[in-house]
């Protein structure tokens, strides 16, 4: 007996018996057509492929990026990487193959955050600039989306191969969470065509005064407009200026985290320091101006030769070269003027590490990679060559590349001077309220420049009570948001872990 | 009489896309942003409660507070400039027997197609210091100071300068379409009645063209009070002492600059609710108007 359902059709089934099934399926099928069940059926399995699928091999590195220039110098290490790893490998699932992806600054950030928060896949090794780092750590350690690193840099011996100033602003609550990319030292970068022209010199000078006395003639008035043609530094209290004056408070002041944490934005010499710069740039004894970096009316000023001295981290040397080609030959490097006779010659502006995420597949593989990558001397060479940056290992700096003469600096041995100031490089202390910091102290600056003008007050011991009152604004504003956070400090234990 | 089973397949069938999308894109996330809004969280790891502190918080800071000036500015000088600069052009264009009508129209609508981020791109080198161009000009024409702070201390007027450019011409196609249907007859009889030109737009076009008006001031509202790309691409962030500071600006640095969730949920259910509030005293004051 033939099942039920199971009749054979036989001779004569057609459209007769074609809608016999028709008539057996559930009415609710019938409510679309054909077409439209099938867009349903496609967008379903098309909704469960972007659900369930995972973007990669599993048995593959990623590496995230933000710069172009990373991109370029680590292709080669990765092929040589991934030539060894497919020679070792027996198995091909045994593979730690690296696959590296190139993301817009904004969007690495956001997929990265988004990756955190939302408890979501990342890639293995994730570059990260400082300015987004420590946004990281305002959470519980254990919260934190990177895996803490202290232990293998202590393991590596790589603390005491590094400046420390290189670790700290990845460093969080004592516990470090990323490689550290570079040191950036910074140096000045002058117009010495325009000085020699003049037939000024910089011999001797140790502070910014001597600084400013040397090249006051330069900022004489020859066309006659009553303004001066052209100013010695490029400098202005503003936002678009803050990371300057955050290298600034570095470099004479306390800078705005102590060691702990705690902010110390509105310290003596912090305050010192901003009536110093405000000095500079209004009154009487003004000798910056406003040349904004990374726009083009600023890059105008520059060739116009607006100003002519400008503050340059070793990358900056690259961003020179690339956007303003035609300037080669006319820039020597000079020690930073120190901002009391004996101080720093140096500062350090921007940083990047390079962590690996608590979701990476294989953290043993993520790292061996990670230190392949960054403590390699032919990389560290190529980071010269390429991108003008110096790495922040000490041995690395025996390396002859640092000798070689630059055109661009007039033939300089521009590497060897950026090392002989690394070690001296100022410590910053990661704090998630660092951008916060550096927004109101530069608002500080802005409205001690608009004091200053108001009240015809220029002199750095007479700006300094002032500078301190708006500091103390500037403190009492990161305090609050510390204050209101409950993961941090005291209340940290106080505070609920989610399941 | 009931529908057949098929036919409520159907329903729910048509009506579950809507359903699904409402329930997982507006009602769910409405509903986190109520628990966000008192809560401090750290990623999906770490969460504590964290009562009415978050609104608290924003009610008691000085930039809320400064986001909120600089936003209403922008917003007044919105309606009080652009508005009845976009009605006076609609109306020049509206001039029967005038020529070129739809080259103009164009000419003034053109500016909208570039969007926010590259008008504000444009605008932070127009307006620059010493090299930009608007500086350029009126040194050379009435001796203004070459390093002119438009974008650090003028920073609303340059905002409701750039937004002009932007948007007069879209809220002029509004009121054009607008006064294209007011309907002739009734001009003519106020004409007919000694009306002067004055009597004639008050009492006769703008009644006719008011429900366009009432909707395209609401929406320059709510727009204006949205005010972000401009400031936030032009000034590369809040600008000096929060100058260009919008409440939308001081949301996005609260969730996405100091990560904190909670507070910047706070924030946009102030904004929220302020826009409700706005929008609702309005709509009751053109209906009264209306009656």
């Amino acid at each position: 007996m033939p099942a039920k359902g199971s009749e054979p059709m036989g001779k004569g089934a057609g459209a007769g018996s074609g809608r016999r099934v028709v008539d057996r399926l559930p009415p609710w099928l019938g409510a679309l057509s054909a077409g439209c069940w099938l867009i349903v059926v496609l967008g379903l399995l098309g909704g469960g492929v972007a659900l369930w699928g995972r973007g990669g091999s599993e048995s593959e590195i990623g590496l995230w990026v933000f710069s172009p220039m990373h991109q370029r110098m680590y292709e080669p290490i990765i092929e040589d990487w991934n030539a060894a790893e497919e020679e070792d490998g027996d198995d091909p699932s045994d593979r730690a193959r690296v696959s590296q992806s190139l993301l817009g600054r904004p969007a690495l950030r956001q997929r990265m955050l988004s990756g955190f928060f939302g408890g979501l896949p990342t890639a293995d090794l994730i570059e990260v600039e400082r300015t987004i780092a420590g946004q990281l750590f305002a959470g519980p350690l254990d919260a934190v989306g990177f895996v803490d690193l202290t232990d293998r840099i202590r393991e590596e011996g790589l603390l005491e191969a590094m400046p420390p100033a290189a670790f700290s602003p990845w460093t969080s609550r004592g516990r470090i969470f990323g490689l550290p990319h570079d040191v950036h030292p910074v140096m000045l970068g002058v117009r010495m065509d325009l000085i020699e022209d003049a037939g000024l010199s910089i011999e001797g000078v140790e502070t910014w005064e001597d600084f400013a006395a040397a090249l006051r003639p330069l900022m004489a008035d020859e066309d006659g407009d009553g303004e001066p043609d052209r100013y010695l530094l490029g400098l202005w209290p503003g936002t678009l200026d803050r990371d300057k004056i955050e290298m600034l408070l570095l470099q004479g002041g306390t800078g705005l985290f102590a060691a702990d944490g705690s902010p110390v934005i509105a310290s003596d010499a912090n305050a010192r320091v901003l009536a110093q710069m405000v000095s500079w740039c209004v009154g009487p004894n003004r000798f910056a101006a406003d040349v904004p970096d990374f726009q083009p009316a600023g890059n105008q000023l520059k060739v116009d030769g607006y100003a002519i001295a400008f503050f340059m981290p070793d990358w900056m040397c690259n961003y020179w070269k690339n956007e303003l080609q035609m300037m080669s030959g006319t820039l020597e490097l000079m020690p930073l003027p120190a901002l009391e006779p004996g101080g720093r010659r140096t500062s350090v502006w921007g940083g990047t590490m390079l962590g690996i995420p608590k979701t990476a597949t294989d953290v043993e593989a993520a790292w061996a990679f990670a230190k392949r990558l960054y403590l390699s001397p032919e990389l560290a060479r190529a980071w010269y060559t390429e991108g003008d940056i110096i790495t922040p290992i000490r041995t690395h700096w025996d390396d002859p590349v640092f000798d070689t003469p630059d055109p661009y600096f007039r033939g300089q041995a521009k590497g060897r001077l950026y090392v002989q100031h690394a070690s001296q490089v100022p410590t910053r202390h990661a704090s998630p309220f660092t951008p916060t910091a550096i927004q109101r102290v530069a608002d500080a600056a802005t409205g001690l420049l608009r004091y200053a003008q108001d009240n015809d007050i220029y002199e750095v011991s007479s700006l300094e009570p002032e500078a301190k009152r708006r500091l103390e604004i500037a403190q009492t504003s990161v305090e609050r948001l510390m204050d209101a956070n409950l993961f941090l400090g005291e209340a940290e234990a106080a505070s609920e872990l989610a399941p | 009489m009931s529908a057949r089973p098929g036919e409520r397949a159907a329903a729910w069938l048509l009506i579950g896309p809507f359903v699904i999308v409402t329930a997982v894109f507006v009602l769910y996330p409405l509903y986190r942003s109520i628990v966000l809004a008192f809560s401090q969280t750290f990623g999906p790891g770490a969460s504590a409660p964290a009562g009415w502190m978050n609104f608290r918080l924003t009610l008691t800071d000085p930039d809320f507070w400064t986001a909120l000036k600089n936003t209403g500015l922008f917003t007044l000088g919105s309606l009080c400039i652009q508005l009845p600069l976009a009605l006076l052009l609609a109306m020049v264009l509206n001039r029967p027997g005038l020529k070129g009508r739809s080259v103009y129209r164009l000419i003034i609508f053109m500016p909208q197609l570039v969007g926010l981020v590259f008008a504000a791109m444009i605008g932070s080198v127009l307006f620059a210091k010493r090299v930009g161009a608007v500086n350029q000009v009126l040194h050379a024409v009435i001796g203004i100071d070459l390093d002119f702070p438009w974008l650090d201390v003028h920073v609303t007027p340059t905002l409701i300068i750039i937004a002009l450019w932007l948007y007069v011409g879209f809220n002029m196609v509004y009121f054009l379409a607008a006064l294209q249907t007011v309907d002739r007859s009734l001009v003519e009889a106020a004409l007919v009645d000694g009306a002067n030109p004055a009597q004639r737009f008050l009492n006769v076009i703008v009644p006719s063209i008011r429900p366009v008006l009432t909707f395209v001031v609401l929406l320059s509202f709510i727009g204006s009070m949205q005010l972000f790309e401009l400031p936030y691409v032009m000034l590369e962030g809040p600008g000096n002492e929060n100058r260009g500071l919008t409440v939308v600006m001081y949301l996005y640095q609260r969730a996405f600059e100091q990560g904190d969730l909670g507070s910047a949920s706070a924030v946009g259910w102030l904004l929220g609710l302020a826009l409700i509030v706005a929008a609702s005293v309005q709509m009751v004051l053109a209906r009264r108007e209306a009656a």
